[in-house]
Formats: structure tokens, sequence, C-alpha cells
């Protein structure tokens, strides 16, 4: 098996979207992002340049450029580069492209991919730092993958593209130089289901993104005083895979909710939220929150780190739910 | 006059008729019903609203504004489906989940209205877009008021399909008017300044004027066809005295078309929008007097399309509420 870093993986999914869907179509450019793997677009472009549009910067005339296209029965995969730039066309994914099926009553759909890098950085600051998928999430309509590695990367971006529905991928922006195994061949990740990365019994990070591969990190840290971390990755905020995560909960009776949107209505109080109702009785002790607290994201270093969910604040919130 | 130009005339003005019967009966069901959100009307509008569905071909899409119910019906969507919609009705267009802000009818073309300034324009320039990428010889129109000129995604989404040459058809509804809160607040010293610098080719026209606007929109949609890039048409119109109405009420009373010849009768406030502006009683007297149809058959003609809005009426008030379990249903494809 191949190894492929995130960059790369990404890349072969959209490769084999469109090999496999002649109406799948590409509006933006630098979808491999602007770092060292920025290379791993040239594959891509070398065999579906004519399928691929560079538009000017206009973010919420692309984003209906996609979803009109898209109600006419393409497949577009719209990509923004860093995630906050999609703010300008907020009211497309959320009043346009995310209402068309419900309110047509079904008779109009809008199949569109939106893909962002979001999270903090590094440099940054406070307008290049955005993880916007909490908001996303809080609108019905919407189907939202947060993948953490190169595998999930690429059989999500399939799923994504051959779903019926407006999906936005989202990708940690400190992810994409990330390598492991992925198949060559062609593949879909099913949306919605969570993935236990990293089995334990006695405590379950339920975490996304980034946050799943710090989660991995200090699992390894923690194994070494006694504490046995279940990792459980939940892959898509929407649809939401309670079960996986409910089961992991019951299983230890303890969990830890990371992720980097924000503490306020963010994912990981979400998950919380999810297991209280749904595993209230197995839990041995308070829930922990890891996540990104209410202030804007700092540029120098040290402020920026201050604020970071991170190897060390997951692996403190394990200990603090296992009474350590 | 050829006979296919007269059949193509009363085409037209049947559905004109269609458009104005409809609103008319929207305005007593709305008086009738204790809820039934609100009604933006396109009364007043019809010569160009009838003129673009005229210049569509089956498989041309379109994206309205919420100023849509005379889209709706001119574009052939079945009135009945449409009142239930506007009623939140079981047999609604769109199964009571939209309203009259987002009818919308799939086999007709219309893919959806946008009940947010500026919605149409963007979202017709995908379609534009996806049309194109299919090779498909169909276009899109995008319908819009002049206040969508105030919103900045409009000139995004003008610039894009000039910049990629996409056969979009913009139906700009300018009822901008002096002396009542103007509906947009332009820098540009004329509209069509504004596609003008963009690079679009663009036309004006009488907006009231049926056989004006009905020629100018097969011109417009034949260029688009044949060059497969944007053509912008302004359309003047003068704004129907309940255009914001938030009480349903009948401004300029129930359409009368001997009103047409008995201007006589024409009194009260709007008098003026009956006497001279009025598209509906514009095109009745042209018809008239050009020979092109009698009063007879045009009343006839009313007499048919009135009764058919109350048939569609009647079975609107019919069609139940929707279970509430529906309101859970089709969030996701």
């Amino acid at each position: 098996m191949p190894q492929m870093n995130l960059a790369e993986a990404l890349i072969d999914g959209l490769i084999w979207s469109l090999r496999k869907d002649p109406k799948a179509t590409i509006i933006g450019r630098g979808m491999a992002g602007h770092g060292p793997e920025h290379h791993a677009e040239d594959r891509l472009k070398a065999e579906f340049a004519a399928r691929i549009v560079d538009p000017p910067t206009s973010e919420a005339a692309v984003a209906q450029l996609g979803v009109g296209a898209a109600m006419t029965g393409m497949r577009p995969f719209v990509h923004y580069g860093t995630a906050v730039f999609a703010y300008e066309a907020w009211n497309q994914f959320i009043n346009e492209a995310a209402n068309v099926h419900y309110m047509s009553n079904g008779q109009i759909k809008a199949p569109v991919t939106f893909h962002l890098f979001h999270g903090i950085r590094g440099g940054g600051g406070p307008q290049h730092s955005g993880s916007p998928y909490a908001m996303y999430a809080n609108n019905p309509g919407l189907e939202i993958v947060m993948p953490s590695g190169p595998r999930d990367a690429k059989g999500l971006i399939r799923a994504a593209m051959a779903s019926d529905n407006p999906t936005i991928v989202v990708q940690h922006a400190l992810l994409l130089g990330l390598t492991e195994d992925v198949p060559e061949e062609d593949y879909m990740i099913p949306l919605g289901k969570a993935e236990v990365k990293r089995q334990g019994k006695d405590v379950s990070v339920i975490a996304c993104s980034r946050s799943v591969v710090d989660a991995l990190e200090a699992a390894k840290e923690l194994a070494k005083e006694g504490i046995d971390v279940e990792v459980v990755d939940i892959r898509s905020i929407a649809p939401l895979d309670v079960d996986t995560i409910v089961a992991s909960v019951r299983k230890t009776g303890r969990m830890v909710a990371a992720d980097e949107t924000y503490e306020i209505c963010g994912v990981a109080s979400e998950l919380i939220a999810t297991v209280s109702i749904h595993a209230w009785s197995a839990l041995k002790a308070a829930p922990v929150r890891v996540a990104r607290p209410m202030t804007p994201v700092p540029f120098s270093p040290p402020l920026e780190k201050a604020i970071t969910p991170g190897v060390s604040k997951i692996a403190d919130a394990c200990r603090k739910a296992c009474g350590r | 006059m050829t006979g296919a130009t007269r059949e193509v005339q009363l085409a037209q003005f049947e559905r004109m008729l269609r458009m104005r019967r409809f609103e008319e009966m929207v305005i007593r069901l709305a008086q009738k019903h204790e809820y039934i959100g609100r009604q933006h009307l396109h009364i007043g509008h019809e010569a160009t609203g009838s003129a673009v569905a005229l210049a569509m071909q089956p498989s041309d899409k379109i994206h309205t504004t919420h100023r849509n119910h005379g889209y709706v019906i001119a574009t052939g969507a079945d009135p009945g489906r449409a009142f239930a919609e506007i009623l939140g009705r079981r047999d609604g267009l769109n199964g009571g989940k939209g309203g009259s802000w987002h009818l919308c009818d799939a086999s007709t073309g219309m893919q959806s209205t946008s009940a947010m300034v500026g919605g149409s324009i963007a979202l017709a320039t995908g379609a534009a877009y996806g049309l194109k990428l299919q090779g498909a010889k169909s276009i899109s129109f995008a319908h819009f008021g002049d206040g969508t000129l105030d919103e900045g995604v409009c000139y995004e989404a003008l610039n894009l399909a000039s910049v990629f040459e996409l056969p979009v058809l913009f139906v700009c509804e300018n009822n901008s008017k002096a002396g009542q809160r103007p509906s947009s607040m332009l820098a540009a010293a004329k509209l069509r300044d504004i596609p003008q610098a963009l690079q679009i080719e663009n036309m004006i026209v009488d907006g009231a004027d049926a056989d004006a606007a009905r020629v100018m929109f097969a011109q417009a949609a034949e260029r688009v066809r044949t060059t497969g890039k944007p053509v912008f048409v302004e359309c003047t119109l003068e704004r129907w005295p309940g255009s914001h109405q938030v009480t349903a009420a009948f401004p300029t009373g129930v359409t009368d078309l001997a009103l047409a010849f008995e201007q006589e009768r024409i009194s009260g406030k709007h008098a003026e929008w009956i006497k001279s502006y009025d598209p509906i009683l514009r095109a009745t007297r042209v018809f008239v007097e050009s020979g092109t149809a009698t009063r007879d058959e045009l009343a006839a003609l009313d007499a048919r399309v009135t009764k058919l809005m109350e048939d569609a009426s009647a079975f609107a008030e019919a069609s139940p509420f929707p279970e509430p379990a529906a309101a859970f249903t089709g969030v996701f494809a």
C-alpha cells in the first residue's frame, strides 16, 4: 500500500471522483494548499485541466456558481483555501444550499462540495485561524466532514462528492503533511460513521480533525502512566454517529471531548450534551471539555499556544476525568 | 399582422391574465384565511413576466426573487398547487415547506425562489455554468429587481457571468420610483452602466408594453443562445400601489377589462395607474384597437381564466394541512 500525505490523498480522492463521475467538476485553485505539499495538485491538473476552473476572488458568487450548477445536476467541488474566506459566502452556504432540498420538498437537490482549510495554524492570527464547522453544524441540511488523516480524507472526499447533499469538507491546515498508508484503489468512507482510532478501557476521548492526532499522541504518553485511552474520531459532525460515541463512553465510563471549535456552542460541547443525554448513567465522572477558549486567535507564538487545544491539554483532561 | 403573431400575442395575453387573476385570488385568500405569511405581488409586471416565460425553452432554467407568483404561473406551474403552497397545504408545490417566498417547480424549470435580495442572480449564474458544462443548448434566466444591484454578490455574479461567458439572461425589473423610497440607491448615472462596465451586452425595454417586452426577450434569449454569453435586459416598470402591502387589499380594484374603454368610470387615488399604466388594460386596448381581438373574445378569455383560478383556489382550500411529522422529512436528500 503506498504512503501518501493528506494533501496527496485528498487529491487522489478528487481524481477518483472525476474519473468515476462525468458530472464532477472543480472550481478553485490551491486544492493541496500553499505549503510544501502543494505539488500534490499537479497530478489533478495534469489529468483533468479541462474540468478545473480558477474563479475570480468572489466567494459569495463562487458558492452560488457551485450551488446553481449543482441544482442543474452537476457535482461541483468548490475549494476556498483558508476556511474563513467562506464567511463571505455565509448566506450562500446556510440560506441557499442548505435549504434547497427541504424547501423544494425534494424537487431540487444541491450536490455541491465545499472544501476548506481550517484551524489554528501558526501565525494565522485572528482572521486566518477560523474553524467554522461548529457554526455550520448549527444549521440543518449540510453534511460536515472533518477528516483526521490521509486515508479518511480520500474516502470521505469521495463520499462527499457522491452525496446528493451539500457537503462541507473541512481539513486542518496543519495536517496536510501527515503521512500514512492509503489504499491506491478507489474507495468511499460512508458519511456519518465514526471510527475508534485507538481502543482503550479507562477514558474515551471523542474528537475530530487535528484533535484526533493530538489525542493519539496524548494516549501514548498516558499509557506510561497506566491510563488506557480510547480515541473516537467522529469524522463528521453532521451526520453525527451517536451510537459509536455512546458505546465508547458506556465502555470506559469517562469522557473527554476534544475539538478546536469554540467552547460555546462548539463541537466539544455538543458531544458532551449528546453523551449526557444518551449515557448519563454510564458516566463515572463529569465529562471534560478541551476546546478553543472564547478569545480571538492571537498572532504571537506563545499566546497562540496558550489558547490551542493540544496534546498536553488533552492529556491533562484525561487525567482529570480519571481522578488523577 | 400575421396569424402566427396574433396567436403568440393572445398566448401572452392569456398568461398575463392568469398572472393577474392568480394574484387577485392571492389577495382574496389572504383576506379570508388567518395565516398566509406575507404576499409580495407581481401585479403590474405581467407584460415582462409573460415575455420572459415565452422566451424560455422547455429545458431552460429560471431563478426568481420573492416577487415570484407571476413567474411561477407564467412558466406553467399548476395554479391550484401554487395556491395550496401559499396556504401551507399538503398539495402545495413545495409540500407546504416553502410558502409564497420559495415557490418552485422543477418540471417547468422554475428552479428556486430566493427570498434573499441577491440570491437569484448568483444562483442563475451557477445554473448557466451547470448548463454550459453539460453542453446543453439551454440557458438560464435570472429575475431580480433593481434593489439587487445594491447587493455585493450581484457584482460578483455579473462579473463571473461575463468573464466565464455564461449563457444567462439577466432580467432586471426596475421599478424604483421617485417620490417613494427608491428600491435601489445606485451611484451609477443609469442602471445599465453597471452591466456595461462589466462588458455585458445590455438593453432596455418598457416592461409594461407586452409587445415590446415579448420581442425584446425573444431577441435577448436568442442572443444568449447563439453567443453563449450573458445579456442584461432592464425593464422599466412603475410600481403598483399595492406593491408593499402588509394588509391584503385591492388598492387599484379588481381588474375589469371593460375599464380599458370606459375610462370615465375610473376614479380614486390610483386612477392614473389604472388609466394609463396597467399593462393588462393597455394590452386590451391595443388588441381591440388594432383588430387583433374583439372585446367579447377578450372577455370570454378572461372569464375562462377567472374560472380556472376559482377552481384552483377551491382545490387549494380543500387541501389539508400537512401532518406535523412532515416537518422532519426531507432535510437531506
